[in-house]
């Protein structure tokens, strides 16, 4: 991996140059309301610098909460129809955090592993994400219990680390390089050292070799139905969550023209699991709960191998009800 | 123990309940709703300002009403609630014991509606400063001002739906939003749909809505949809004189009339 | 000269009076505007505000919603509850910024078949004014691009 150096008073003119590049930029923007989302920006002034998490994660970028998969069109000539999978502009995501690069990995496996989304595949290809490391945490983040740190690399093409008047940068693939190489001169040559101490500190919540030990049997847990009897059954939580990657497919329109869209859904909702004859097979919170929990620390293992939650904690902090996906998982697994 | 944890303790053991919903401490110091069904358990309960979740939410919920004898902890959001739901015939089913904490800090304990209703007459509660900043900003811009306000503020919707799970006014066991043939409200979330989505929310509301303010609060993206029918509520007082959540029998004001009732603009 | 604007008007009406006038309209031959589609209903208690939502989302430029005079309701009340409605109904869309000038609601018997006609036709005029109903159309282009987190989507 190449290590680089820019100083931080630069940071602003290397931005610049993404914006020049043409390419769409996606940043966090603290809003209004005090919450900070990624949102396409013009300039670094936009760019919220000071915050924990972004509200929603950057999973939009590859998988959009409403994505069109094609229209039509019906003229005198026939039926036009149009595949949307050719207008995906070149996307830079700036500042997402180390525990949302590695939610891009995740997202490339359960996408592209078997039976390969092209959709999702187009729109990675294209996308390049600079990672900005943590240095400060809140109760919610648990990165370092699922296997991260607040420095991680994983999933990012780029990783900044700001220490002191310096940014100490990661080099980490090829998309990585092309981005600092439009402004080549504002980077020096640095060499390997260690983040440690400019990262934030976050206490460790579990084991998580034992966890994903003990949550094998886990499902028949009396303690599922006391830890759910708070959820609403709202789609919050997995509409913020960098890894929850359910969709339902959408046909839109009249007999004359239309489209198809892939709309993000949620497993919490009541008419997830309902079937078209209107038996459902999950009655009630407790066991849409479950599925949540045991689709991030067991069968994405089963299937794919990855623990699925990067503790980001943001369905943590949007939970209505409050309810907290780490103690959760712990007393589950007593 | 806290008064609250030996008030709660006492009505454990001598039977008044069998299950205790109230809030407990999380993590970012807010108050996580818990359910208690045992004396042992009542040292978890808080009572903090942080504890604005609406309890009564919880109260359509099959698994809790399969306990018979339930006691709630409520704000006074969520005593109003109670009052509405109680005046819309939702409460029937459940044995419940409410309990409060007035602003001497005493723990009260009510064991029926009526006495519920004397507390939330007595202690009716006022639209905070920021709602009422808020509307009034909302009230005194143009037309096309407003249509620029919530067009971008439906923009973000995500249809996480959060607003209506938290909400103890919508109880419908199916929702409009769930009908598919015909599809009212599309699912996709773009911004149309969206209006529809809050226009027919706002109505189902107007005149029901008690106020709690919950839906703006917890709403991912913060959208402030709890004005919505905050408006509607004060429009609703003005035009029929009704108030929501104020007594046990005053039904909705929408599901009656007046033959009296005026308006300037029917031609 | 451009041509003139033909709005699209779409009327929600009830079966025993507003129906039954703008029949009478008809068969004496009273002529007014026909960029009007009528849609019947048993009664105005009835018509569900999210039709009107349905019918500009598909392309009306002006609504008209009219039934029985209070206390002429065939069903006694119905005329009262949609009465409560869309008192309610106007000031939420006011409060949302929609422009209520485009819903014309009114009271017609079925012996006023020249009120009928004359509402059409002030309606009619009305929206021709204002011009086509693009609010909805507007609003999915220029404020798709501020959503947050779907920014790319433009
Ligand atoms: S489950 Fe929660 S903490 Fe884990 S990745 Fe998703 S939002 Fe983040
Ligand atoms: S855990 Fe919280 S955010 Fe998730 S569905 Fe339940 S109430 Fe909604
Ligand atoms: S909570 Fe907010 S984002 Fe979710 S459906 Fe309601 S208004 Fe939309
Ligand atoms: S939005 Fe309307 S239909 Fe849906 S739950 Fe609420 S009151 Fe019921
Ligand atoms: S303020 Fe919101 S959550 Fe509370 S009753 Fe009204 S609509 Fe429901």
């Amino acid at each position: 991996m190449e290590i680089k150096n820019i100083k931080l008073s630069q940071l602003p003119a290397f931005f610049d140059q993404l914006i020049k590049s043409g390419k769409v930029v996606i940043a966090p923007v603290m809003k209004k309301s005090g919450k900070v989302f990624f949102e396409r920006v013009q300039s670094y002034s936009q760019v919220a610098t000071d915050y924990i998490q972004t509200g929603f994660s950057a999973k939009s970028v590859v998988f959009p909460k409403v994505e069109v998969l094609f229209s039509f069109n019906k003229t005198d000539d026939g039926i036009d129809i149009k595949d949307s999978i050719t207008d995906i502009p070149e996307t830079i995501v700036w500042g997402l955090r180390p525990c949302d690069g590695s939610a891009f990995n995740y997202m490339t496996e359960f996408f592209l592993k078997e039976n390969p989304d092209v959709y999702y595949a187009a729109r990675k290809a294209k996308t390049t994400l600079i990672a900005i490391s943590c240095a400060k945490a809140d109760d919610a983040c648990f990165c370092t219990s699922v296997g991260l740190t607040p420095g991680s690399t994983e999933g990012s093409d780029l990783l900044l680390t700001t220490m002191g008047e310096d940014v100490y940068v990661e080099v980490i693939t090829e998309k990585g390089k092309a981005a600092i190489d439009l402004s080549a001169s504002l980077f020096s040559v640095n060499e390997e050292r260690s983040k440690e101490k400019y990262l934030a500190k976050i206490d460790t919540k579990f084991s998580l070799t034992e966890i994903k030990e003990r949550i094998k049997t886990a499902y028949d847990s009396a303690e599922w139905k006391n830890e759910s009897m708070g959820c609403f059954g709202c789609g919050a939580c997995a509409f913020s969550c960098p890894t929850c990657t359910c969709f339902d497919i959408q046909d839109e329109g009249t007999q004359n023209k239309g489209q198809r869209l892939r709309c993000w859904d949620a497993c919490g909702f009541g008419q997830f699991t309902k079937h078209a004859s209107g038996h459902n097979p999950k009655t009630n919170q407790t066991q849409r709960r479950r599925q949540r929990l045991m689709h991030k620390f067991q069968y994405s293992v089963e299937n794919l191998g990855i623990v699925s939650c990067v503790g980001c904690g943001r369905c943590i902090r949007v939970c209505p009800a409050h309810l907290n996906i780490f103690e959760n998982i712990l007393s589950v697994t007593q | 123990m806290t008064p609250l944890q030996n008030k709660v303790a006492e009505l454990f053991e001598n039977g008044t309940i069998s299950l205790m919903i109230g809030y407990k401490n999380a993590i970012n110091k807010l108050a996580v709703p818990c359910f208690i069904d045992h004396a042992t358990q009542v040292e978890q309960l808080i009572y903090t300002p942080e504890c604005k979740g609406n309890l009564s939410v919880y109260l359509h919920k099959a698994e809790i009403k399969q306990a018979k004898k339930i006691g709630i902890l409520a704000n006074i959001a969520t005593l109003r609630s109670l009052v509405q739901l109680t005046s819309e015939n939702q409460l029937s089913d459940i044995e419940k014991t409410v309990i409060t904490i007035n602003a001497q800090n005493e723990v009260l304990v009510f064991d029926n509606m009526e006495k519920v209703e004397e507390y939330v007459q007595a202690n009716f509660p006022e639209y905070t400063e920021e709602d009422k900043k808020l509307l009034e900003q909302l009230n005194s811009m143009t037309r096309a001002e407003r249509w620029q306000y919530w067009s971008e503020q439906f923009a973000a919707c995500v249809k996480c739906y959060a607003c209506r799970a938290v909400c103890p006014m919508c109880y419908c066991s199916s929702c409009t939003v769930e009908c598919n043939q015909p599809q009212w409200i599309k699912v996709s979330s773009e911004t149309t749909g969206n209006l529809e989505w809050h226009t027919m929310r706002a109505m189902h509301l107007a005149g029901r809505c008690i106020n709690c303010g919950e839906c703006g609060r917890i709403c991912p993206v913060g959208i402030p949809v709890h004005l919505l029918t905050a408006q509607m509520n004060l429009d609703i007082e003005k035009e029929f004189g009704s108030k929501t959540g104020f007594s046990c029998n005053s039904g909705y004001a929408l599901n009656t009339f007046k033959p009296e009732d005026k308006e300037q603009f029917i031609k | 000269m451009s041509e003139q604007f033909e709005p699209k008007i779409v009327a929600f009406v009830c079966n025993w009076c507003t129906y039954a006038g703008a029949d009478l309209a008809g068969t004496s031959r009273t002529k007014y505007a026909t960029n009007v589609s009528i849609i019947r209903f048993p009664c105005t208690g009835r018509i569900d505000f999210m039709l009107l939502m349905k019918a500009f989302e598909n392309g009306a430029d002006g609504i008209i919603v009219s039934g029985c005079h209070p206390n002429d309701c065939h069903y006694t009340s119905g005329n009262f509850h949609a009465r409560r409605r869309w008192i309610v109904f106007r000031s939420l869309l006011d409060f949302m910024g929609f422009d209520t000038d485009r819903i014309t609601f009114s009271w017609v018997s079925a012996a006023e078949g020249a009120k009928w006609a004359g509402l059409v036709d002030e309606t009619t005029q009305r929206i021709r004014e204002k011009g086509a109903f693009t609010d909805f159309k507007k609003l999915d282009c220029s404020t798709f691009e501020k959503i947050s987190h779907d920014a790319i989507t433009e």
